[in-house]
């Protein structure tokens, strides 16, 4: 049970994280090309020229730290869900591989990012990728009505990580799969740094260990869980060194004739 | 948001199935409207085109 102690804790890393997201989508809505952003320093996930038919604004709000659509083996009309879909790059992205019969769903609690995200998809054209404002621990999704979910980055933002994938295996289809790129410790946090709420919205201090990121992830019930990563960053230095990168593919069991 | 996508959509409390009542449309898009849960009484509005399915507590932040 929540204590009313923990939701009032919990409620004020929400709107920490809204308003850190929405300065982001506000930066990247009104300047400059990906070049002169800091945070396009996502970019680099992406292979050279993935990105560069997506609308400037989208690409300079990419704070992800991974490549989930380059890995989650998409196929031509399937439907994905994206958790925290920011300005939309990946949703685009993925878009693009399920093709016009399949369909994108990106999930924000970010209205900045949300509208950032509508603006980009009209630029383009995408008419099968929509953009819904709602939380990843509550989704607003029927059961059963995905086949895959992607997410970069995200779900270490989430105050309740167990309610996340609860949600994520209960919108799959039997057989369905998620395929996740997120931020987990792989040391120990100074003090100060996993006591800032700043922290936790720069994807740091709510980041979980590896082993029970993964713990999570297997206990809602996915299996054939594979992980990539986990490594600090080369040019990581101090603290930095406790956190890394790590990719996650897992599957929600019950396919009849598959192979999980 | 596209009509053609109300069909796996449901309410982010209680999974219930949403009604939408559209006040403006372009095509097949809802531009204004509302969504609303008969399980769990609950009214989630459509503006700007994007479905406001936060929790009422972060709704209006």
């Amino acid at each position: 049970m929540t204590t009313s102690k923990e939701a009032a804790e919990s409620r004020k890393i929400k709107l920490a994280v809204v308003e850190q997201y929405s300065a982001v989508a506000q930066r990247a809505a009104s300047c400059c090309g990906p070049s002169e952003f800091p945070e396009s320093r996502a970019a680099k996930n992406y292979a050279d020229g993935a990105l560069s038919e997506l609308p400037e604004n989208s690409v300079a709000a990419a704070a992800g730290c991974g490549n989930p659509v380059a890995l989650a083996s998409l196929k031509k009309g399937e439907t994905v869900l994206d958790l925290g879909s920011g300005g939309g790059a990946d949703a685009f992205l993925a878009a693009k591989a399920v093709g016009p019969e399949g369909r994108v769903i990106g999930i924000d609690m970010t209205p900045d990012m949300v509208l950032l995200a509508r603006e980009s998809a009209a630029k383009l054209g995408q008419e099968n990728v929509e953009f819904r404002l709602a939380e990843i621990e509550a989704l607003p999704v029927e059961s059963g009505s995905v086949d895959v979910i992607i997410s970069n980055c995200v779900i270490n933002l989430s105050t309740d990580k167990d309610a996340v994938f609860r949600e994520a295996m209960r919108v799959l289809r039997p057989g369905g799969r998620v395929m996740v790129s997120d931020i987990v410790l792989v040391g120990d946090l100074p003090q100060e740094v996993a006591d800032d709420p700043e922290s936790w919205a720069a994807c740091v201090s709510g980041a979980l260990p590896k082993d029970e990121y993964l713990s999570k992830i297997e206990g809602a019930g996915f299996n054939g869980i594979e992980v990539e990563g986990g490594t600090p960053r080369p040019d990581a230095e101090g603290w930095r060194q406790a956190i890394a990168t790590i990719n996650v593919r897992a599957t929600k069991p019950g396919a009849e004739g598959c192979c999980a | 948001m596209r009509k053609d996508l109300m069909d796996i959509l449901a309410c982010p409390m209680c999974k219930g199935e949403l009604t939408l009542t559209a006040e403006e449309e372009e095509g097949d898009e809802v531009v204004r409207g509302q969504l609303h849960c008969a399980a769990c009484d609950e009214t989630y509005p459509i503006e700007d085109s994007i479905p406001n399915l936060l929790p009422p507590d972060l709704r209006d932040e």
